[in-house]
């Protein structure tokens, strides 16, 4: 019996000692648990591997930041467009900061999840949220009382053209055909990535200009949306320049037009949405955007340090590539910039957005 | 002859066949550790070979994701603690076989069946993905629907004391299941204002607690039991063991890949499948399922490993990811620079074959690593309990901590243990509960999604008619739940007391 009690309290005292460990996993480095450990070795190798006593590291000495590993938390899902696009350049920083960066994804709620985590941990610059443009909207859709505002800009990356798509055998050519049938009737569906996704998004803003209303079908991605307009079983959606290029160069996908002021380049011979309703350039040039964010209240040569290492990942040509490969307008904005897009941004899409009545203020 | 000297790439290149060895080798005991799945890993190796050339990180990536895929079957014989939730329909007979001395056998099986199903798989990825594609393409929301029906079927063929506890424990999972932010609406379901249920509870976390946690607490207060002596002399099952359940891997392996094709549907599911179609086909076992029949391994084994082909198809013709790791995948093909999309096989076609040929090699070390570490695994079982008992609660919680960095998620898996604590104790069996967990998104979602498209339950109902695949599916589960009355198996039992006159 002896020997019973001895592993109860055994497992008792090893589970508590390995959750506190995993609790403070941000500030003790020592307690913690092996999963932990396990997760991070291989990016700790990367930077121990890259670590050459760079610039960063002098000018880290100044404000004592960074002095340990940084986490990066993607609020979308391993190989989507954030991650994608987070993933190289956190490699790139990370060497820029002298310390590594951990990148993980911890999804769910339209992102909610990631932020609000971001948001409870201290504001030492030690977790970054790298995001979407969904935090913008969550107050007004009511999903979180954060937004944006409650954090400091790091860095805006870029944002994206997004179009609207019909599968190949689709009987509509233009967006206009699609309004004009929902508005006399007709059972239009479209497939959304949910509430608050970009489908859901963009047709607010359709619906805002045209009047015509459809059935929003709820998949769980963007490339699930997608796939069932291939199937033929939605008759449109919204898709990123990046998600259909490929779709429409093979003819699988048929892009009416785009949500844009100027040309997509491999896309030349699509209509701009402004030519069958000029009322759109009240709200262009609009689009998912992508950015690097701390908590308020973070120290402003924390949020300097950061945007310096950032800024020289993002400039690198090899990352400059990546956005390339991957269409994404290039921004590069820092400190005031970032603010005066985050603010235009939110203040144009939650106008569009009560006006169609997606939202009420 | 290109595609020859394509698919000959890495066996020109001894790197590429180094990685794959050294990525699979790693993938066998990262998979074998619950919480630490494939995505994970291979996400993480995404940043690491960031420099890398392309072939040179996809022979890793690749030979990581064979791997894991295999390894959940480790932790799940020898502990009853799937590594990941395409090995919870392998723990159902591997365990006990385990408990009886066989685990060297059991991982043997395993090892085998894992490595055909994942050679089946690939020869379906080289000669059939644009079939297999379009078909994964259109499988619709009802289609989905059906399939998380004949999912839910399962309950019956596990083993319960009676057909309402393992409901009640189904229904316990789907209720965990729907706890959390609706991916449609946004709207909170049982969260209780508290931030951190937005995201629901993780089918992995509760998969540990009930299985893994649970199973400590029960053989704690059962420590004087002695570890079971285990037989090893003979691991690698015979060619005549084989050769007899080639119908069955065949089944299940073509399951696996078709399910692994579908986007919204993998290995897990596949694995589930064909574990519960194995009970309802294979007449007579020679032991019974959930005893420790062969057949209940050879079954979820072969399938969850040919998901792994089936997983590939879409991503390489379409570029639409057939599972998490793929999508993973994806995004590491074009930091490199390659567009995946439609004309992947024809802007680069070397890429589809160079990575048919690392997958072959993958599964060929998968023969190797699979077996050479057989004999020290089974040490695990003979532990003594005092010592096996708390390692496997410290693994339970750094597994689910891992999984999301979350320590809600270590209070969650906690709690399953001891809920799964109770029902094992009050013979309520805990798989139902795992199983209504993982397939609650997929059962409702696509329900929602119909209703929406069909815009009434009639509609709904009248387009299982008018579909193929849906009609297939449909006609499927009525043969399954036909089966299963006492009307046709007394009639059956008739007509074979006739044939004996």
């Amino acid at each position: 019996m002896k020997k019973k009690t001895m592993a109860m309290v055994l497992a008792g005292a090893l589970a508590v000692s390995a959750m506190a460990g995993c609790g403070n996993s941000s500030s003790s480095s020592t307690t913690a648990a092996a999963g932990d450990k396990t997760a991070e070795t291989t990016a700790e190798t990367t930077a121990a591997d890259s670590q050459g006593g760079t610039a960063a590291a002098s000018e880290a000495s100044k404000t004592d930041y960074p002095t340990q590993n940084v986490n990066g938390i993607v609020q979308w899902g391993e190989g989507g467009g954030t991650d994608s696009l987070m993933r190289p350049l956190a490699t790139l920083a990370q060497d820029k900061l002298g310390q590594s960066i951990v990148v993980q994804n911890m999804t769910g709620g339209t992102g909610s999840i990631a932020t609000q985590y971001v948001y409870d941990q201290n504001a030492d610059g030690y977790n970054l949220l790298m995001g979407a443009e969904n935090p913008s909207l969550y107050d007004a859709l009511d999903i979180l009382d954060l937004t944006y505002e409650d954090f400091e800009c790091v860095l805006l990356i870029g944002d994206e053209t997004v179009g609207v798509a019909v599968g190949k055998n689709s009987p509509y050519t233009s967006l206009k055909e699609i309004c004009d049938a929902a508005n006399s009737g007709t059972d239009i569906t479209i497939a959304t990535t949910g509430t608050g996704g970009l489908p859901w998004e963009v047709s607010a803003l359709v619906t805002s200009i045209t009047g015509a209303s459809f059935t929003q079908v709820q998949y769980d991605s963007d490339a699930s949306a997608k796939v069932a307009v291939l199937g033929g079983e939605c008759d449109f959606t919204i898709c990123k320049v990046q998600s259909c290029i490929e779709e429409y160069k093979s003819g699988d996908l048929k892009m009416l037009c785009m949500l844009a002021t100027e040309p997509v380049e491999q896309m030349a011979d699509v209509p701009l949405i402004t030519a069958e309703y000029p009322e759109f350039s009240d709200y262009l040039p609009w689009g998912p955007f992508y950015g690097v964010f701390v908590k308020q209240g973070t120290d402003a040569s924390v949020v300097e340090t950061l945007s310096a290492a950032f800024v020289e990942a993002f400039n690198d040509p090899s990352y400059q590539d990546v956005l390339k490969n991957y269409n994404i307008n290039p921004m590069g904005y820092t400190g005031q910039d970032a603010k005066d897009y985050l603010q235009n941004w939110r203040t144009n899409t939650v106008e569009a957005l009560t006006k169609a009545g997606a939202v009420t203020p | 002859m290109d595609v020859l000297s394509y698919l000959l790439i890495p066996f020109q290149q001894p790197m590429l066949i180094l990685l794959t060895a050294v990525g699979t080798f790693a993938g066998v005991y990262v998979g074998a550790i619950p919480g630490l799945s494939a995505t994970m890993a291979v996400s993480l190796l995404v940043s690491f070979t960031y420099g890398w050339g392309t072939y040179e990180s996809l022979a890793l990536m690749l030979g990581i994701f064979v791997g894991t895929v295999y390894g959940g079957s480790r932790s799940a014989i020898l502990l009853n603690i799937p590594g990941a939730p395409s090995a919870v329909a392998t723990g159902l007979d591997g365990y006990p076989m385990a408990l009886k001395g066989e685990a060297g056998k059991a991982m043997g099986i395993a090892t085998t069946q894992s490595v055909i199903g994942t050679v089946l798989g690939i020869i379906v990825l080289a000669v059939a993905a644009p079939v297999v594609s379009k078909f994964a393409v259109n499988f619709s929301s009802m289609d989905y629907l059906l399939l998380a029906v004949m999912g839910m079927m399962m309950v019956g063929s596990l083993n319960c004391k009676s057909i309402f506890r393992g409901l009640l424990s189904a229904a316990v999972g789907l209720f965990v299941g729907t706890i959390g932010m609706d991916s449609m609406t946004a709207v909170r379901r049982f969260t209780f204002d508290i931030s951190y249920l937005n995201s629901g509870v993780s089918f992995v976390v509760a998969m540990i607690g009930l299985f893994g946690v649970s199973e400590a607490l029960i053989q704690i207060t059962s420590l004087d039991i002695k570890g079971v002596k285990q037989k090893v002399d003979k691991i690698l099952p015979s060619l005549s063991t084989i050769k007899k359940y080639i119908p069955l891997t065949l089944r299940s392996s073509a399951v696996g890949v078709l399910v692994g094709a579908l986007p919204g549907a993998g290995g897990d599911i596949a694995a589930l499948l064909t574990y519960d179609q194995a009970k309802r086909t294979v007449k007579n076992p020679e032991v019974p399922f959930g005893e420790g029949a062969v057949e209940g391994l050879v079954a979820p084994e072969s399938a969850n490993n040919a998901a792994i082909g089936g997983a590939f198809i879409p991503m390489l013709t379409l570029g639409i990811p057939g599972d998490a790791v793929t999508a993973v995948l994806l995004g590491a093909l074009q930091i490199h620079g390659l567009q995946p999309g439609p004309n992947l096989m024809t802007s680069s076609p070397d890429l589809f074959y160079v990575i048919v040929s690392v997958l072959l090699v993958a599964s060929v070390f998968l023969v190797v690593f699979g077996l050479t570490g057989v004999k020290l695994f089974t040490k695990i079982v003979e532990v003594p309990k005092s010592i096996l008992m708390p390692i496997i609660i410290i693994l339970s919680v750094v597994g689910s901590f891992a999984l999301r960095k979350s320590l809600f998620d270590i209070f969650w898996m906690l709690g399953f243990g001891v809920l799964g604590y109770f029902m094992k104790r009050f013979d309520y069996p805990v798989a139902p509960c795992v199983l209504g967990v993982i397939l609650c998104n997929l059962l409702e979602n696509n329900y929602r999604r119909g209703i929406t498209l069909k815009k009434s339950i009639g509609g709904l109902v009248g387009s299982i008619f008018t579909e193929p695949v849906a009609l297939i599916l449909f006609l499927v589960i009525i043969v399954m739940v036909g089966t299963q009355t006492n009307t046709y198996k007394n009639w059956k039992k008739k007509r074979e007391e006739k044939r004996a006159h």
